[in-house]
């Protein structure tokens, strides 16, 4: 075994660790551990003369096992593992020990906190000397995408890859594409036809040499990893048609609510009484009627139905507030003296023109009325023959404190949007994983929202959250530049701190595959063993801590770095100890 | 109780001024309530009465006191960030309001037609005219214009027991409707508010809000310091007119003479002090409402300039007539005369019972009823 040659550096920080962590008594007693050939202390380690010692030192003193006690991982790690690459060094034989977000930056009491140091430290350089040099490992990308929705979010997808000459399946579960969009007419706030942009998309797409399009078609599974998928089209009239790809963009959108439930506003009892969608039919077709074909003189217009009520979705939808303001525009236009009641719970005006949109609406005489919308929801009901109307809303008004009845002939419900009631199946079919309310989980919410946990598997448009059509182009682009991006490099890294089965130690119970959030286990029948795809592999660690027979190791984090780990500090404890 | 929305309101308001401002992009932020200095717990605005204006709700404007207890100090014009305009939208309902409480209908003509207006105007001065010169007794021939000395004899051209009778027959009438119009405002302000019972005591107890505040005016004073010259060139005016106003309805035989008394004499000096309070005010008011100087001058309904006008020639006419009589200039006294009163009996009969000189008892009124109200609402509360 080859003789260890531990460098210890610890970090200063400016004065974010320095004035609470007595550092040069730390590098100095540091310094008498085991193994440790140098221990220094400096003022930013992370900094290119910091990073330059490092290397320095490693040439001069033939280390081969570097410690930096400073910041977190999730800042430097990285960092430092590429200074031990430019001194020639294997990467994974670094460790680093947080003394700042665990250490300086929480204590007020400073030889207490030294203490704490010279712990963490002691544990690091205890684990350190275990470490095992890991390679890197890549796999070659597939050039095709396999795109699931051909809404606008999977449309534009389609055609940015397919533009730049890559391969495209596009899978719709329709007889049709354009989504919902294609069911709207003008869209807020600019009021652009959604026809005249949805069709020339459409029409791109089915001609495109690039894309090859199945449309009543769906998918149960796709297996494989990032680069080299596999799956099979099921189409309604029974073909079946097996394709490979190397990335998927999952773009399956939503669908609205159904506001039958709500007893409150009588949908599905009182004629008069549509939503969004309908009404957005009606303006398709340029007419504005009841159910009786006589022209409203009172049209209402009811917000949130659906959304933000603890009973229904408590998140809220986004787009309707803005659906409702470009109705009432549209209204205006189509019927310019007809009373318009835009019962609102909150007007949420966010984005490019939309609180100008507001602005511009209010002043075309159109009533706003406020209600309560977790408590107190409004109450449509049928009017008498006096009331000169035929139905009355009654709201408690929430900026006069009153109780209003609203006269109405027509009331549009703007019903929110959920998730595609297959939204699970999909979500399993492609391995990634769903929040509370059934929409699709990014990988970070801000850093991160295009991809997924899952490698080369992409969400676009509404299956991620309800959004309007800007934001689901630029996802949808944003997932094909994404793509795009490996498909030039060719191959993608993948994590080498994955786990691996000891097949002498595995008796074969697979609890591991029960067990593994990224279905990256398999079972051999033929050796009775389970059997790691180290591609699917995230190295989170859950097999090794469920396996019985502790058959799993989990590289990088193994039992004996662990346990050295912990040995380490308690070593500094025990020291501490008999000084008292 | 539940209100049902009204949704042709707004056109019935809207010749009332009630569109200079964008009331309808109001967003409610309170910003309006919250800098105004007059505004208290009990009865806020100028928010609600825009938040009602915007819904509709017809009869909760009309039985709402607030908008005479604004006195359009133009603070929450300036500090509106949607330009909704309360202030000015507060002075457009304190018209509807008028409208609102005259049961004869001419205040709503009157405010909502300039020719009306202008015509009603016109037959008042013709009918002054045609009883002036039938029942006074206009010289007809040549040298019946002066006396035996040469001086000016008022009081056998138009002797001041007949110009009396005119006055109180004008009076008379003038009381009559605005008395009615004020029961009218409390049965909108109090009898129709359902909320509160007032107890027939209260109405004794805040009896003295409303001479405080006639004469004082000290609500208004309550406004932004800024206003500080406003409020007490207001209140001078306002007191002038009151003073020549009981001078010439109560006491015309002193005021009324053919002897030309000294300068000092009471009647001569509180005559030139009420006029110079007049003279002023009026200048100072048309002068803001030309050059838009402040924010409750910038907009102009057309009642605003007749009221303004009318007071301009009424106390022009007054000057000059002093000034042909004091130096015997016969001839030019008895015909401006004529055109004083021509000026003034229509200036009276509009604006005090119909138009804009109503406020004068409104105001007051309608802090004593919203006094009233409140005491009554405190006891309420304690039992």
């Amino acid at each position: 075994m080859e003789e260890k040659r531990i460098g210890v550096y610890i970090c200063w920080c400016g004065t974010n660790i320095s004035l609470m962590v007595d550092v040069e008594t730390v590098a100095k007693e540091m310094a008498k551990l085991p193994n440790v050939v140098i221990s220094k202390d400096y003022k930013y380690v992370c900094s290119d003369p910091g990073q330059d010692i490092i290397i320095k030192d490693i040439k001069e003193h033939n280390l081969n096992r570097i410690v930096v006690a400073s910041c977190s991982p999730r800042m430097h790690e990285l960092t430092f593992r590429k200074t031990l690459v430019k001194a020639g060094l294997n990467p994974y034989y670094f460790e680093m020990a947080n003394i700042r977000e665990q250490d300086s930056w929480v204590h007020t009491d400073r030889v207490e906190a030294t203490k704490k140091a010279k712990a963490l430290i002691a544990a690091a350089i205890n684990r350190v000397s275990f470490h095992e040099a890991l390679d890197s490992r890549s796999v070659e990308i597939n050039p095709a995408t396999f795109i699931i929705g051909g809404g606008i979010s999977g449309l534009s997808a389609a055609l940015e890859i397919a533009d730049s000459g890559k391969k495209v399946f596009l899978i719709e579960r329709s007889g049709r594409m354009g989504g919902h969009v294609a069911d709207f007419d003008l869209t807020f706030p600019y009021m652009y036809s959604a026809q005249q942009m949805i069709t020339p998309l459409i029409q791109r797409v089915k001609s495109h040499q690039n894309i090859e399009l199945f449309l009543n078609s769906e998918i149960k599974e796709i297996f494989g990893y990032i680069g080299n998928f596999e799956s099979t089209i099921h189409s309604k009239d029974g073909k079946e048609t097996a394709v490979k790809f190397g990335n998927v963009i999952i773009a399956t959108g939503l669908k609205t609510f159904d506001p039958s439930n709500i007893e409150n506003y009588g949908y599905g009892k009182l004629p008069d009484v549509i939503t969004s969608f309908e009404f957005e039919k009606m303006l398709l077709n340029g007419i504005i009627k009841t159910k009786d074909g006589k022209e409203p003189k009172n049209i209402a217009i009811i917000h949130c139905v659906g959304s933000r009520n603890k009973n229904y979705h408590e998140y809220c939808s986004r787009t309707c507030c803005m659906t409702a303001l470009k109705y009432a525009n549209q209204i205006r236009c189509e019927l310019p003296k007809a009373n318009i009641f835009d019962i609102y719970a909150d007007m949420r005006s966010f984005g490019k023109g939309c609180e100008e949109f507001y602005t511009l609406s209010s002043r075309r005489n159109i009533k706003f009325l406020m209600f309560d919308q977790e408590n107190d929801l409004p109450k449509i009901v049928s009017a008498n023959s006096g009331d000169n109307c035929d139905m009355l809303i009654e709201i408690n008004e929430k900026l006069t404190g009153k109780t209003i009845e609203v006269p109405a002939d027509m009331v549009i419900l703007m019903v929110g949007m959920e998730a595609r009631e297959n939204a699970k199946e999909i979500a399993h079919a492609v391995g990634i994983s769903m929040c509370g309310n059934s929409f699709y989980i990014e990988r970070h919410p801000k850093l991160d929202p295009v991809a997924t946990t899952t490698n080369g598997v992409y969400i676009a448009g509404g299956c991620q959250a309800p959004k309007e059509i800007p934001d689901s182009v630029a996802q949808a682009k944003a997932a094909a530049a994404r793509i795009l991006a490996t498909i030039a490099k060719g191959s993608v890294e993948v994590e080498v701190t994955t786990a691996c089965v000891n097949e002498d130690f595995c008796c074969g119970c697979q609890t591991c595959i029960k067990v593994c959030p990224y279905t990256a286990i398999s079972f051999d029948a033929e050796k009775k063993v389970s059997v790691v795809n180290e591609v699917l592999c995230k190295g989170c660690g859950t097999c090794g801590s469920g396996c019985p027979t502790g058959a799993i190791k989990c590289k990088h984090f193994t039992d004996m770095q662990i346990l050295s780990q912990i040995e380490g500090i308690m070593k500094i404890s025990h020291l501490e100890l008999q000084e008292a | 109780m539940k209100e049902r929305i009204d949704p042709n309101l707004y056109n019935d308001l809207e010749k009332f001024g009630i569109d200079v401002g964008n009331w309808n992009e109001c967003y409610h932020c309170g910003n309006c309530t919250a800098t105004c200095p007059l505004t208290e717990k009990g009865s806020l605005f100028p928010r609600k009465e825009i938040r009602f204006l915007q819904l509709g709700l017809k009869n909760e404007l009309a039985t709402s006191a607030e908008p005479w207890l604004c006195y359009y100090c133009g603070d929450c014009s300036k500090k509106c960030p949607r330009d909704a305009n309360p202030g000015e939208l507060m002075m457009s309902l304190r018209r509807y309001l008028t409208s609102i409480y005259d049961w004869t209908g001419l205040a709503k003509r009157i405010y909502t037609s300039k020719i009306f207006e202008i015509a009603t105007i016109l037959v008042i001065s013709l009918i002054v005219m045609v009883l002036y010169l039938n029942f006074t007794f206009f010289p007809s021939g040549e040298g019946a214009w002066t006396g035996n000395d040469g001086g000016v004899l008022i009081n056998k051209i138009a002797p001041w027991k007949r110009i009396h009778f005119g006055d109180w027959l004008m009076a008379g009438t003038l009381a009559f409707f605005l008395i009615t119009n004020i029961f009218n405002m409390w049965l909108n302000i109090i009898v129709k508010d359902k909320s509160v019972k007032v107890p027939f005591i209260a109405y004794f107890t805040e009896v003295f809000s409303v001479v405080i505040n006639f004469f004082t005016q000290k609500r208004f004073n309550k406004c932004d310091n800024d206003n500080k010259p406003y409020w007490v060139i207001h209140l001078f005016l306002m007191l002038s007119y009151v003073m020549l106003f009981t001078m010439i309805v109560f006491f015309l035989q002193w005021f009324q003479t053919d002897s030309v008394h000294p300068v000092w004499h009471p009647q001569r000096l509180l005559g030139y002090i009420s006029t110079i309070g007049l003279f002023v005010g009026i200048i100072y008011f048309i002068n803001n409402r030309i050059k838009k100087a402040k924010e409750n001058s910038k907009y102009s309904h057309y009642t605003d300039w007749t009221f303004l006008v009318m007071l301009f020639l009424t106390t022009l006419t007054g000057i000059l007539l002093h000034f042909f009589r004091i130096n015997g200039m016969a001839q030019a006294t008895y015909i401006t005369y004529l055109i004083h009163l021509m000026c003034l009996v229509p200036m009276l009969t509009i604006e005090v019972p119909f138009s804009k000189w109503s406020h004068l008892a409104y105001r007051p009124f309608a802090i004593y009823f919203a006094n009233v109200k409140k005491s009554a609402l405190k006891k309420q509360v304690k039992l």
